[in-house]
Formats: structure tokens, C-alpha cells, sequence
């Protein structure tokens, strides 16, 4: 890693030189003062680096896009719809969704619309240097610093509080991709010393984030299924199916699918006669009553206590962990701070937690 | 990668098949199946502008790549679906999931239990013993509401001769035949051969719980009772997340799950262990 590091006064060099190659996608405010992840930003504009600002939406769109045409029928036959992409650099993306991109690789791993827009993304990756109001992406091993193998460049600042003399940024290129992305730019290399002190802020870091204990303490709750019927049940009632949670939540990933045809003439009745359709996914959400009904009016997942149960399962069971080599969860704390109900993550682990404990 | 775009496929035949039930006939437009299509697997079917959904193959391919399904109108999709003619093109994504354990049939005695609709998926199972000289070996148990909604006419005269066949209805029925499959089962494990070595199950969830329970009440392994489960689907192919069973798609690792896996599923989920659902025959 040493061999591919390099050190950076001024953090709006890289960004003008990856912006010379690539679409700049960055956190800003939107109209109404909310933090965004926002295409086609102005490499001019100063971003809301990830280090101090946890958007409220994570990259996630950007890979598994909210709303896209598969394929279309032209009333014989059906031909894909190729995403037209890019090269995007996504600019400081913090540990918490940088993990739960490398969950979703997985996932989508032989989805060949996630698979072009991810081909041509790059990642600059930011380690955090503070803990943010709901984050526990320690206790869920997601940060804070950005992990291994799953950023092509990672941007780490290293003057904390005028400690440090040596340089402002550390920048390292984990891939190929990431070192190809700055040829030319001139870099001094960085030593063994900037790790040193990239490791004693992490160090540091840890340190100041509250006691979240409860949440590792849940999760053998859940996984021993010992959480009982009547929790799920009082906290199912708080559930209003909004889907904030699914949506926000960085490694979601379920999706529906529906139909747009073009206007056919009036003499045609039959909706299926349609000259030329498009056929489109959307996210879609386990929380919705209607996810798992059938046309018959059998629905599996009829009780909210079970939709409610099935999203922290898929978030925290030990099942998955030979698929993804981890938790669903990636410890961004955005489905707490979204939650209508009070619901979200912090409140159902501390309830589980009560509840078992006593 | 996955391909998500559907081939094209032809409607060549439609018939009527029970109440609100037709007998689809499709031929492959423009393709030929490349993968070898097993017992008890199944296809998604997209319906330019009303949507997709995943449907079972009542018939293998024959030489021309044409294969069956009955299908019954219980929703948009298939009110759709019932509109079109012979001639009419759809999509056709499949062979998809796992199906019924071939494998493990060898010389064993066979139990078949299915409820509506739930006959279409053990048709190709039934076909494929008879066609091996192993009709002997079965007993179907099919349970309907009424006459008019057994399915598979033609498919179970043929079968008649060849197999121990016995039905229910819910009404309309003797009093020997009346009632729900489950309220048989015990009388027709006795009278046809004892307990069988294998079961296959198909049809309401609630049934195939109650099936299962029986036997294994009667004296079979968990593992020795198979059930097809339905779930709704947009992709077929573990991306859409619809059709989980705890950590399971039974797009994937279904729809045929053998019940002790079928239960440990289940288990998993407290709320999922408690909730029963209505006995309903699609």
C-alpha cells in the first residue's frame, strides 16, 4: 500500500484533476438545506466533504438506480435497455456506504445494469474524522476509516487540530483504477509515518463514539431468535410502510417492476395490445403490506410483525454472512433519523436489548 | 450476467381448463431452449404492458420447444393474459428455480397431494413416472373446491388408468370424497399401500404445513415430504427480493423445498413461526 501512496496539500487538486476525466458527483445541499449526493456537481463547488457531513441519502442510486427501463417490447420482439453511462467520480464517500457498496458488488453481482454503471464509477473514499449523530459503523466493523478493498482512492486528512506538520491529506490508490486516476498529477510519497498517524487518529476516533454496546448485544438476541412475538409485535404497530428506511438504507436492494406503453390507438381495447412498452424497476420495500401478496390474496408476510421482523433479519442474521462476509447493516444510523415511528435502528436495538436483558 | 430480457414466445393453443382456468400452449419464437428444463421448475412470463409473473410448466418441451401451462385468472396479470388469442406474442424468461427431487424417486412409493391450482406443478412429475413405468408407485390425492374448479381435465383422465387417483371437493361431493385433501390423507395413505417413502405437496401454504404434519405424524422424516411453495416474483432470479422465505429466494433455492429446510426457514423468523394463514385454494 506504502508503494501507492502519496501525500496532497490541497484536496481541490485531485478533485480539478479527476474532474478533467470524469463527471464530478459530490454532497451538497439541495434547496431545502438538505445533504445530497448530487449529480453533475460543479467541480468549482466546494463539497460537503464526508469527514464532518453524513448526507441524508446515500450513493447508493448512482449503482442501483431508483427508477430504470430493463427492457422493451416493440410488439414482436423484446431488446434490452442498455444504461447510458458516464465515468462518474463519486468524491468523498464515507466508510458506512463505501461497505455497503462492496455488499451490493455482491448482490448485484451478476446484474448487468448495476454492473455497467459500476464499471464506470470511481471511488475516492474520505476517512471520518468524527464520529456523526446516529453513526455506528464501528460496532459493525463498516468504519470509521474507510476499510480495505473497497474504495479505489481513499483521502485521509492528517492535520487534526495543527498536529501535524508532514502534509494535509493522504491520498492511497487501492486499485489500478484509483492509481491510473491520478497519473500525472505530481504527488511526493508518502512513509511509513503518515499510517502511523493515520492509524493513531482512527485510534482517537474510536474513542469518541458513545457506548453502542446494545447493538452487538441485539444482534445475539436476533440471532438466537429469542426476541419474542409480542416485541415484534408493539413495534410493528409504529410502522407506517412509509419506506424511508428501505430507501435510505444503503444496502437495500429489493425492487418492483412495472409497465409504461405508448398511447395506443382507440380502436384497441386490450391493454396488452399495446404497440410499444418498456418494462422498469423501482426500489420497492419489504415494509409495504403488498410486498409479498399474491394475485390470490395470500400473503405470506401478512402480519406487520413480520415485514417489521424480515428487515431486521436481512439486515443483521448470521445466515447472510457466507454470502457478504458481513452484516446488511453498515452502522449509517439513517433509517433512525428518518423513521416516523421511532423505529429505526437505535430504538429497535435498544428495546431488543431491554426486553432480553431482564 | 443474468439476463432479465425476455425471449419471445407464441401462444399456439388455449383451451378452458376449469373455472376461470385455461391451458396455455407456447412455442418458442425465434429461440431454442438451451438448458435442459427440470420437473417442478418454472418460467417468468412478461406481458408487455401488464406486467410479469412467474407460472409453472404443465408439459416438458416437445421437439418443436413447445411446452404447457394452465393458468387461472385471479388477478390483472391474468385477466390480461386471458385476452389474447393463438398468434399472440409474450415473453418468456426460464427454465428458473429447482424443482421437484428426480433423483431420489428411484423405486420409491410416491404420495402426491395437491390443492387447485397446485396440481399444475407436480403434472410433469406424474407424466415423468408414468412415462418411466412407475405409475404403479403413485397415488395422487387432489382436493378442489367444486367440480368445476379441477384443473387438468384432460391430464387426469389420461392419468386415471395409470395411477391410484383420488379427489375431494369441498362441496358437491359424496361423503367419501367430501371435504378438504388433508381430511383424506389418512384414509388414503391406509388404503392404497401404506405410507409412502416420498411426498410431494402443492397447493395452499396452510395445506401443505397440514400435509406434512401428518405424515410425519404417521411416521415419515421431515425430510422425506417435498413441498412447492408460490410466492409473487419480479425477476425469478434472486435480484427482486420478493419471493424470500427467511434467507432463502424461492426463486433460487426454491420453489421446491424439502420440509425440514422448508421449517428450519421458518423457524428463523419468530413472527413467521406464529402467523398462520387462511386455507385458500388458488
Amino acid at each position: 500500500m506504502l508503494n501507492h501512496s502519496y501525500l496532497l496539500k490541497d484536496l481541490d487538486i485531485l478533485k480539478q484533476h479527476l474532474a478533467k476525466f470524469y463527471s464530478m458527483v459530490q454532497i451538497e445541499k439541495d434547496a431545502n438545506g438538505e445533504e445530497r449526493w448530487t449529480d453533475q456537481s460543479d467541480p468549482d463547488t466546494v463539497g460537503l466533504f464526508g469527514h464532518k457531513h453524513l448526507p441524508s441519502t446515500s450513493p447508493k442510486g448512482f449503482l442501483f438506480a431508483e427508477k430504470e427501463a430493463l427492457y422493451k417490447f416493440d410488439g414482436e420482439t423484446f431488446e434490452s435497455i442498455t444504461p447510458q453511462v458516464v465515468p462518474k467520480v463519486l468524491f468523498g464517500v464515507q466508510a458506512c456506504d463505501l461497505t455497503a457498496i462492496a455488499y451490493q458488488d455482491k448482490f448485484f453481482k451478476q446484474d448487468p445494469y448495476y454492473q455497467k454503471r459500476r464499471e464506470n464509477i470511481l471511488l475516492v473514499g474520505i476517512d471520518c474524522e468524527s464520529p456523526c449523530t446516529n453513526g455506528f459503523c464501528a460496532e459493525v466493523k463498516a468504519g470509521p476509516h474507510v476499510n480495505d478493498n473497497t474504495a479505489d482512492l481513499v483521502v485521509s486528512r492528517l492535520t487534526v487540530n495543527g498536529s501535524n506538520q508532514l502534509a494535509e491529506w493522504l491520498v492511497i490508490a487501492e486499485t489500478e483504477k484509483g492509481q491510473n486516476s491520478i497519473k500525472g498529477l505530481p504527488l511526493d510519497k508518502a512513509h511509513k509515518a503518515h499510517f502511523i498517524l493515520r492509524n493513531r487518529l482512527l485510534d482517537k476516533m474510536r474513542s469518541e463514539f458513545a457506548d453502542y454496546s446494545y447493538i452487538n448485544n441485539a444482534i445475539e438476541y436476533l440471532n438466537d431468535n429469542a426476541v419474542p412475538q409480542h416485541l415484534w409485535e408493539e413495534m410493528s404497530v409504529r410502522c407506517l410502510s412509509c419506506s424511508g428506511c428501505t430507501n435510505l438504507c444503503p444496502t437495500c436492494s429489493c425492487y418492483s417492476t412495472y409497465e409504461i406503453a405508448e398511447k395506443q390507438p382507440d380502436n384497441v381495447i386490450s391493454e396488452t395490445k399495446a404497440v410499444k412498452t418498456e418494462t422498469l424497476r423501482v426500489w420497492d420495500s419489504c415494509l409495504f403490506e403488498g410486498f409479498q401478496r399474491e394475485a390470490s390474496g395470500h400473503n405470506p408476510a401478512q402480519q406487520a410483525a413480520q415485514r417489521v421482523e424480515r428487515f431486521w433479519f436481512h439486515k443483521f442474521s448470521d445466515e447472510y454472512l457466507t454470502e457478504f462476509q458481513r452484516y446488511g447493516c453498515v452502522g449509517c444510523g439513517r433509517c433512525e433519523q428518518t423513521c416516523p415511528g421511532t423505529i429505526g435502528v437505535h430504538s429497535v436495538m435498544k428495546r431488543i436489548n431491554q426486553e432480553c436483558c431482564s | 450476467m443474468l439476463q432479465l430480457t425476455p425471449q419471445t414466445i407464441r401462444i399456439v393453443n388455449i383451451y378452458d381448463d376449469g373455472t376461470n382456468a385455461k391451458h396455455f400452449t407456447f412455442e418458442p419464437k425465434g429461440f431454442v431452449h438451451d438448458k435442459p428444463i427440470g420437473i417442478g421448475q418454472f418460467f417468468m412470463l412478461t406481458l408487455p404492458g401488464a406486467g410479469l409473473a412467474p407460472f409453472t410448466y404443465t408439459s416438458l418441451p416437445d421437439e418443436n420447444g413447445r411446452f404447457n401451462a394452465l393458468i387461472r385468472k385471479v388477478g390483472r396479470l391474468t385477466e390480461n393474459l386471458f385476452s389474447l388469442k393463438e398468434g399472440d406474442v409474450l415473453g418468456y424468461n426460464g427454465p428458473l428455480g429447482n424443482g421437484w427431487p428426480v433423483e431420489q424417486f428411484e423405486d420409491k412409493k410416491v404420495l402426491i397431494v395437491a390443492g387447485g391450482c397446485g396440481l399444475a406443478p407436480v403434472a410433469t412429475t406424474i407424466d415423468y413416472l408414468i412415462n418411466n413405468n412407475r405409475g404403479e408407485s403413485v397415488t395422487l390425492l387432489y382436493g378442489a373446491r367444486d367440480l368445476g374448479s379441477q384443473v387438468l381435465t384432460k391430464e387426469r383422465a389420461r392419468w386415471q388408468t395409470k395411477i391410484t387417483l383420488c379427489e375431494t371437493l369441498e362441496e358437491g361431493a359424496d361423503n367419501a370424497h367430501s371435504g378438504l385433501p388433508t381430511q383424506h390423507l389418512l384414509q388414503t395413505i391406509k388404503e392404497y399401500g401404506g405410507l409412502p417413502s416420498i411426498v410431494l405437496t402443492c397447493g395452499p401454504e396452510v395445506m401443505m404445513k397440514a400435509v406434512a404434519k401428518t405424515c410425519i405424524d404417521s411416521g415419515l422424516q421431515s425430510s422425506d415430504v417435498w413441498m412447492s411453495v408460490e410466492r409473487r416474483m419480479r425477476c425469478g432470479v434472486g435480484l427482486c427480493g420478493h419471493c424470500y422465505v427467511a434467507n432463502s429466494y424461492a426463486c433460487k433455492q426454491g420453489p421446491a423445498y424439502r420440509y425440514d429446510d422448508y421449517l428450519s426457514l421458518n423457524n428463523k423468523m419468530v413472527s413467521t413461526q406464529q402467523h398462520q394463514g387462511a386455507f385458500q385454494y388458488c
